[in-house]
């Protein structure tokens, strides 16, 4: 009884930095935020009042939304992309790879070692016009609009080279983690090569490609760095549109409301495809 | 048995909970009081000199806007400590980030801003500023070059003294965008897609009015309007490549852009690694403008802030910056040093621009008000497409 007593306040303990890290770094300045949204300008100063003014999410809705809707569709273009190369990827480094596994896995995590500003600043270089990835591109007329930095498709070439990472590592620890036995068997019982990954393969595999479309796509919705270096005039995604509204315009409860808005959209996104998923498949099989 | 088993549990979870609600409320009042919110305080202070100038002083600048050896050299003449931070890279979001400490009469420790004269006519107007004693400023008195005395935002300079001034025109690239020699020139579409815009809306959307027609300084807020609906027509065809601030330069020397708005400082820069590249006084004329040292409220040791503004203003010290920066120095007597030390620099209409050079070239506009407002978000709707 003692033992289960103690047990259970320690429980509580190992939950007090997590509680308090998310009231104090997350909920408290939520709150704040939600306020800011509803504020209104005394005019002239800078100073804002708190009077229920819903109008700010109408507008900046009304004003920003080719931005928001582009932003998804960029983010989604970049998580399947991230998907179709990561999976391959990950299968080889999870069964094939023998004695390189290690040295793959550190492949794919070695550019984190720079930051993630100087590698984007990376492909500003490598897709310039006059580059010869951009010729190259060009002679096999892959770059119809005469340029390809300063475009959507460099933005999502960039988003999808970022976040690739999250990608791969979700998916390899869920591959890894199949027995391989249950692979000897389905071979055993004549199933071909194809049929074993699509039976038992992949499906033993979804818990990774939830986890990994969701660390990618969550990510790529709200990211302005991408758009902001490689992207030009008509390519920029609503997180520009947030920075630049508390950063050049002063308006903040516009940016708040936005803000808002793009959480709100981002959970019913997320929750629609969790239980369109299953949500055992995001917890892993032990959950089924 | 059970109900006291659950206790000490409980009671972990209560002081978890009352350690979280005391973090809460400090926040919350931190918060509070961050300014944004919440009443607006009359300021206004005025600079009170101290007799001898001493201690730290804090300094916030653009990068590379200054040589490396004035603040040694200060520091050696005075026995001041200078911490100097590059830490402004945009006039509204430097503004921004310290607009919640200013409006509560704080300056982050800070005793110099750099900023553009529009926003320092923002933040006279916003009581953020110490008006300066012009005791402990007779260099600047004597060397302020004539036509900065009296701007319309700060007419007798009681709050704001120059650091740089420049020109804001077209930089080509001479072999691949010959034509190009005005602001109109950079709607041609042959070099659709090789155009950068400078992000800047009271440089750009001004420009553009000058290759409009309209006389900047009486421009109606239909005519910036409408400047910004031909900028908008041009980004939405392809025309305009990006906006950009300091970065076209980038643009220009990977060849990604041909024809750029772009500032004087930077293309003396520029031409000394690509001799292709160009600096050019549109045919429209172009826009000057000066950033500005400023004393924010609650700065600490304004004296010593004063004193590094005098120091500035000597003419030798003046021509090491100058020198280094390759804008044009609001200083009088710096051509005439330089002329003898370096006649490349001394002798460049960039740096020492006469006043034929730019007789059509008018001065940053300072928008304000509903206006302000207004053009700011319509040119905001471009920049984010």
């Amino acid at each position: 009884m003692a033992a289960a007593l103690r047990r259970r306040s320690l429980a509580y303990f190992l939950l007090a930095p997590g509680t308090l890290w998310l009231v104090v770094f997350f909920v408290i300045p939520l709150y704040f935020m939600a306020k800011l949204s509803l504020d209104t300008e005394i005019p002239g100063t800078l100073h804002y009042r708190f009077v229920w003014e819903w109008s700010n999410y109408k507008e900046a809705l009304e004003l920003y939304d080719t931005q928001f809707v582009r932003s998804f569709i960029y983010a989604g273009i970049a998580t399947l992309l991230c998907l179709l190369i990561a999976y391959p990827l990950a299968y080889v480094i999870a069964f094939k790879a023998g004695r390189w596994r290690n040295l793959m896995l550190f492949a794919v995590v070695a550019p984190f070692f720079t930051t993630y500003l100087v590698r984007t600043l990376a492909w500003e270089t490598i897709l310039s016009d006059e580059s010869p990835v951009t010729e190259f591109l060009h002679a096999i007329g892959l770059a119809p609009g005469g340029h390809i930095l300063a475009t959507g498709f460099a933005v999502i070439a960039g988003i999808t080279y970022n976040f690739l990472p999250f990608m791969v590592l979700p998916l390899y620890a869920s591959l890894e983690r199949i027995d391989v036995r249950v692979l000897e068997a389905s071979k055993d019982l004549y199933a071909s090569a194809a049929s074993t990954f699509w039976k038992v393969t992949l499906p033993l595999s979804l818990p990774g490609v939830v986890a990994g479309t969701l660390l990618t796509f969550i990510p790529a919705v709200g990211d302005y760095v991408n758009a902001q270096f490689l992207g030009g005039v008509n390519n920029r995604m609503i997180g520009n549109v947030i920075q630049s509204l508390y950063l050049t315009q002063s308006d903040y409860p516009a940016a708040a409301a936005l803000s808002f808005v793009l959480m709100a959209v981002i959970m019913i996104v997320v929750f629609v495809y969790i239980r369109f998923a299953g949500s055992e498949a995001l917890m892993g099989q032990e959950a089924a | 048995m059970r109900t006291r088993a659950r206790q000490p549990g409980r009671r972990a979870a209560r002081s978890v909970a009352a350690a979280v609600a005391a973090l809460a409320v400090a926040v919350g009042l931190a918060a509070c009081a961050n300014g944004i919110e919440g009443p607006v305080e009359a300021t206004g202070a005025k600079v009170e000199l101290e007799n001898k100038a001493s201690g730290t002083l804090v300094i916030s600048n653009w990068p590379l806007y200054i040589d490396k050896k004035t603040v040694p050299n200060f520091e050696k003449a005075t026995g001041i400590n200078v911490e100097y931070h590059e830490d402004i890279n945009s006039n509204e979001e430097f503004f921004n980030k310290m607009q919640p400490q200013l409006s509560a009469g704080e300056s982050g420790g800070r005793s110099i801003f750099v900023l553009a004269d529009y926003m320092v006519a923002k933040m006279i107007k916003l009581g953020y500023l110490q008006e300066l004693d012009k005791e402990a400023l007779p260099e600047v008195e004597a060397n302020l070059s004539q036509s900065l005395r009296h701007p319309p935002f700060d007419p007798e300079r009681n709050y704001s003294v120059p650091w740089q001034s420049g020109m804001t025109g077209i930089i080509v690239n001479k072999e691949l965008a010959p034509e190009v020699h005005s602001i109109c020139d950079l709607f041609n579409p042959k070099y659709k897609g090789k155009v950068d815009f400078l992000n800047e809306v009271r440089e750009a959307v001004p420009l553009v009015m000058k290759c409009e027609g309209v006389d900047t300084e009486k421009a109606t807020e239909a005519d910036w309007m409408r400047a910004i609906e031909k900028i908008q027509s041009a980004a939405a065809e392809g025309q305009i490549r990006r906006f950009t601030g300091n970065d076209y330069a980038q643009d220009l020397t990977n060849g990604n852009a041909v024809a750029v708005m772009g500032w004087s400082g930077d293309a003396v820069q520029l031409q000394a690694d690509n001799p292709n590249l160009e600096w050019r006084m549109p045919t429209e004329g172009c826009m000057l403008w000066s950033e500005d040292m400023i004393i924010p409220v609650g700065a600490p040791n304004p004296t010593a802030a004063e004193a590094f503004m005098n120091y500035v203003y000597k003419p030798e010290v003046q021509a090491n910056i100058t020198e280094y920066v390759n804008y044009v120095s609001p200083v009088e007597g710096v051509q005439e040093i330089l002329v003898k030390r370096e006649p490349e620099l001394g002798n460049n209409h960039l740096i020492f621009p006469s006043a034929s050079f730019t007789k059509n070239c008018s001065p940053t506009p300072t928008l304000e008000g509903e206006e302000e407002k207004n053009v700011i978000k319509a040119f905001d709707e471009v920049l984010n497409g």
